[in-house]
């Protein structure tokens, strides 16, 4: 699971919500990168937005993708806030499938040797996925009907 | 062609995936358009070998298509 400048992993994609657990683990495995001096994260979860004709409440979101077409956004997105700021690694991950209300669906994790750039590359990376990679999301609602989510 | 489908225009043409004969971009939207119910009135992008394309670009029949409703990542 290891990963860094020179070790890439290809597809961001996971069945499924992401376990806190997973979460913690991640931060577990930066232990022995001793250059590292601050991490930043940014976790998505599912809400329950009231919405569509009848505004019933989100219960989960069914997550698809275009998932060649999203890994090389990625790896391009990737390239671009390595580029831009001295971070040390990079780790995203997105769930595919159904994802309930209250589950995390999207996790953005940078580490640096200092906070800022840790900071600024997790916010560009965030606003870049949700702009520029081809995931869709059916919200499907108490009342069982569904309404397709967009990102503004 | 091969076509791929996504989110709600999956859901409209009752299919993951379609099989077109076009020379151009252009022409492949005009052709789906009259196959798929509502794709005229959608918001949508297209892209080629999964690079989205704004502007008419022909097309030589070993590309991959795919039609890609707004995003919703994240």
């Amino acid at each position: 699971m290891s990963e860094n400048k020179t070790h890439k992993k290809r597809d961001i994609f996971v069945e499924g919500a992401i376990a806190p657990a997973f979460v913690a683990e991640s931060i577990t495995k930066h232990a022995t990168q001793t250059s590292i001096g601050g991490h930043e994260i940014f976790l998505g979860q599912v809400r329950a937005d009231a919405i569509g004709a009848t505004n019933a409440i989100v219960r989960a979101i069914e997550y698809t993708a275009y998932r060649d077409m999203a890994n090389e956004q990625m790896i391009a997105i990737r390239e671009e806030a390595f580029a831009r700021w001295p971070i040390t690694c990079l780790h995203v991950h997105h769930s595919l499938g159904t994802i309930a209300v209250g589950e995390l669906c999207f996790f953005v994790f940078a580490s640096a040797a200092h906070r800022q750039p840790a900071r600024e590359a997790v916010a560009f990376v965030t606003d870049e996925v949700k702009k520029r990679l081809p995931i869709f999301g059916k919200e499907i609602l108490l009342d069982n009907t569904h309404v397709w989510k967009e990102n503004r | 062609m091969k076509v791929f489908l996504f989110g709600m225009i999956a859901e409209k043409a009752g299919a993951a995936s379609l099989e077109a004969t076009a020379t151009s971009t252009a022409a492949l939207k005009r052709q789906l358009e009259t196959r798929i119910p509502d794709l005229d009135k959608l918001s949508y992008a297209l892209a080629v070998d999964r690079v989205i394309v704004n502007d008419d670009r022909a097309l030589n029949g070993t590309e991959e298509i795919a039609l890609l409703p707004p995003f919703a990542g994240g």
